[in-house]
């Protein structure tokens, strides 16, 4: 996952756990002095200083073939599928704040954060308030530009949703403190996404929140190999059901569960030509349909990436998932994918996916997908 | 009672990294820096980089076993003009130590007072590559730079660690007459290929070949950090024809096949050339880093100039 980021990039708290396998480089040019423009150009700068960075990433898409997943059947040949703004500054000696505003194809703008972070507090804490990805594990706080995948994996969608589980609410992170490996923690209270947006919960009554916690880790197996796992928990409201007098409700929630683990590699004396990351994830869900009646269901991705060139990459997705209301069906597939970097500001990728679907349609489409970024682009989170 | 000892042990173990050490903690963004540092700070600290001599400065993945380094660090010394701008921030940004935020007594960026190059005084986009906005942060490369460094590091050391001052200030002045009769020996080697015409894989010597008086006539990237294309490197291979350009240097982090087939097509000779301490096992000191690349210049030259 990388940010678009400039004072020198931001990295929400603890999203070491993703990353595209592009580190950002600024290397070195002999650009030639130009005094005619020099002072221009530095005043400019000037009066700039501290305006927030401002960043765009255009995520065109073609597509062949015809989904059959509901919401995406009517989706065009060709669009710009995502359009997002980023605007990230720090905000005084203590904190730094960002926002994400993406557009879809149609120009419908969507706050998709916007939030501050402490990250120095006392003690080894950092907190953080507004909206937010909800760190459920590293892909949910990957924006979807970010993955290297033209569609979102199946169990990722259909227990939180298309754009991944995000809310309003604050956020402790805590490192633990040892001499071994790295250990974190994060507790997360938020305002519950609406069905429509997360399947797998739902606003019941205002007070009820969401709650999210996970443990993560990582080791350095040896200089070229390390690995990342974690666990989420997520509960939280999944509707209301009316007592049997009819005059009050109660309400219903989901336990989510996940387990993630992520193995990379990558020779550091040649880290600009080869690298792979594997990563896999499952997901449980305890979903309260009724009072009575709780629905198990369960899903998982694995996916790996191997740049096999300086500016190749190379890759493949399985998934598996059920469904948050619904464990009698499931549906599984794949996707390959081919993508070529001209610069790590631009990335161009063929993909193709099967999915066999729950109805037992076989769903066969092809991608081109066009990313390209402007603005100050800084660290890549790991 | 064992429950009681059992928690105290747990707790031992758990807040260990807190007390592990009295001595000042340092940690560099790269071996260069480190060995500076060490030479100045001797026994009083304790010096860790992040980035290993042989990797490429510009990419350096920011793992979160840095953290742990970064969470006891008294002092961060970085190179600076964003070289570390694709890896650092993050990892500043969740080491959860303000000690060494920039601003903050703990934050050293290596870059003042040294000698910079290519500073960029018009427009800067990304049509140029991958541009330092801030000048070329290889500078490292020259040893006057070496001193400028070594005396910024002895300040911020002695106001970090004022009981240790006076050693800080007499091993920088040990350090500076290593330097100084150093630099002799160096500069009657560069003699000897004095205006020599070197290619250089991508643009990280400037600064050494302003010091030791290399011409370098042009880059193997044609735009910093852009891979070569066919058209480029053609134009590469009759450039080294025409002008009889004998060298080729290469960073140790660059795959070799290309250059190595140039020089197999022209007759130039090609050069694994570490611009850091650590880019090779025998470079283990700063002192080491220009003993050794001189030396490869003037063994593979030999006098033929």
């Amino acid at each position: 996952m990388h940010r678009k980021i400039s004072y020198k990039a931001f990295l929400h708290l603890n999203v070491f756990l993703m990353g595209l396998p592009f580190v950002a480089r600024a290397a070195d040019s002999p650009i030639p002095a130009s005094p005619g423009t020099g002072g221009g150009a530095s005043a400019l700068q000037a009066s700039n200083l501290l305006n927030p960075n401002i960043s765009v990433v255009g995520w065109f898409q073609g597509m062949t073939g015809h989904p059959h997943d509901p919401g995406h059947d009517s989706e065009p040949v060709m669009q710009l599928k995502e359009t997002e703004l980023g605007l990230q500054s720090i905000v005084d000696p203590w904190a730094r704040g960002d926002f994400f505003v993406s557009f879809d194809q149609d120009g419908n703008a969507n706050l998709e954060e916007g939030y501050i972070t402490w990250f120095h507090l006392p003690g080894g804490l950092g907190f953080r308030t507004g909206k937010f990805r909800s760190y459920f594990g590293p892909f949910n706080r990957t924006h979807p530009h970010d993955t290297p995948f033209a569609t979102r994996p199946l169990a990722e969608k259909n227990f939180l949703g298309e754009d991944g589980l995000a809310g309003t609410g604050g956020g402790l992170s805590w490192q633990i403190p040892n001499p071994w490996i790295f250990l974190n923690t994060d507790l997360e209270a938020l305002r519950p996404p609406a069905v429509t947006d997360t399947p797998s919960f739902d606003r019941a009554e205002r007070k009820d929140l969401l709650y999210v916690g996970r443990i993560n880790g990582y080791l350095d197996v040896t200089d070229s190999q390390n690995l990342s796992f974690g666990g989420s928990y997520a509960n939280g409201p999944s509707g209301q059901e009316l007592t049997s007098l009819g005059t009050s409700s109660d309400t219903l929630h989901t336990q989510l569960y996940a387990l993630d683990l992520t193995y990379r590699w990558k020779n550091p004396a040649r880290a600009i030509y080869r690298s792979l990351i594997w990563q896999n994830e499952i997901l449980w869900s305890k979903h309260e349909v009724t009072s009575i009646d709780t629905v198990q269901s369960w899903g998982l991705m694995s996916w790996l990436q191997y740049q096999f060139m300086e500016r190749w990459a190379t890759g493949g997705r399985y998934d598996f998932s059920q469904f948050a209301t619904d464990n009698g069906t499931h549906e599984y597939g794949g996707l390959v994918f081919i993508t070529y970097s001209p610069s790590e500001f631009s990335h161009i990728s063929l993909q193709a996916s099967h999915v066999k679907r729950s109805d037992g349609l076989d769903e066969n489409l092809g991608f081109l997908r066009v990313l390209f970024n402007i603005g100050p682009h800084g660290a890549h989170a790991f | 009672m064992k429950f009681k000892v059992f928690l105290v042990l747990v707790a031992a173990l758990f807040l260990s990294p807190v007390l592990a050490s009295a001595k000042l903690q340092v940690v560099t963004t790269t071996e260069d820096l480190a060995s500076i540092a060490r030479e100045i700070g001797k026994d009083n600290i304790d010096v860790t980089a992040i980035a290993k001599g042989y990797q490429d400065p510009h990419f350096v993945d920011p793992k979160p076993s840095y953290l742990l380094k970064l969470g006891r660090a008294d002092v961060l010394m970085i190179v600076g003009l964003e070289l570390e701008v694709g890896w650092l921030p993050p990892l500043l940004q969740n080491a959860r130590n303000s000690k060494i935020i920039p601003g903050n007594p703990g934050y050293f960026d290596a870059s003042e007072g040294c000698h910079i190059l290519q500073k960029p005084t018009g427009v800067v986009d990304r049509s140029m590559g991958d541009v330092h906005p801030y000048g070329n942060p290889h500078y490292w490369t020259e040893p006057e730079n070496g001193r400028a460094i070594a005396r910024h590091m002895a300040e911020k050391l002695s106001e970090l660690d004022q009981s240790h001052a006076a050693e800080y200030t007499a091993n920088l002045k040990q350090f500076e007459d290593r330097l100084t009769a150093k630099e002799k020996e160096w500069n009657t080697l560069a003699a000897t290929f004095k205006g020599v015409k070197v290619i250089t894989y991508h643009n990280s010597w400037p600064n050494f070949a302003e010091a030791f008086s290399l011409n370098i006539v042009n880059h193997i990237e044609p735009k910093p950090g852009i891979p070569p294309s066919p058209a480029h490197v053609q134009d590469l291979i009759n450039q080294i024809k025409r002008d009889k350009i004998p060298l080729l240097l290469i960073e140790p982090y660059f795959d070799d096949k290309l250059p190595a087939k140039i020089a197999a097509d022209t007759g130039a000779k090609m050069l694994i050339f570490p611009p850091s301490v650590g880019g090779i096992k025998d470079i283990k000191t700063y002192f080491d880093l220009f003993d050794h690349n001189l030396k490869l210049i003037a063994d593979a030259v030999g006098g033929k100039l």
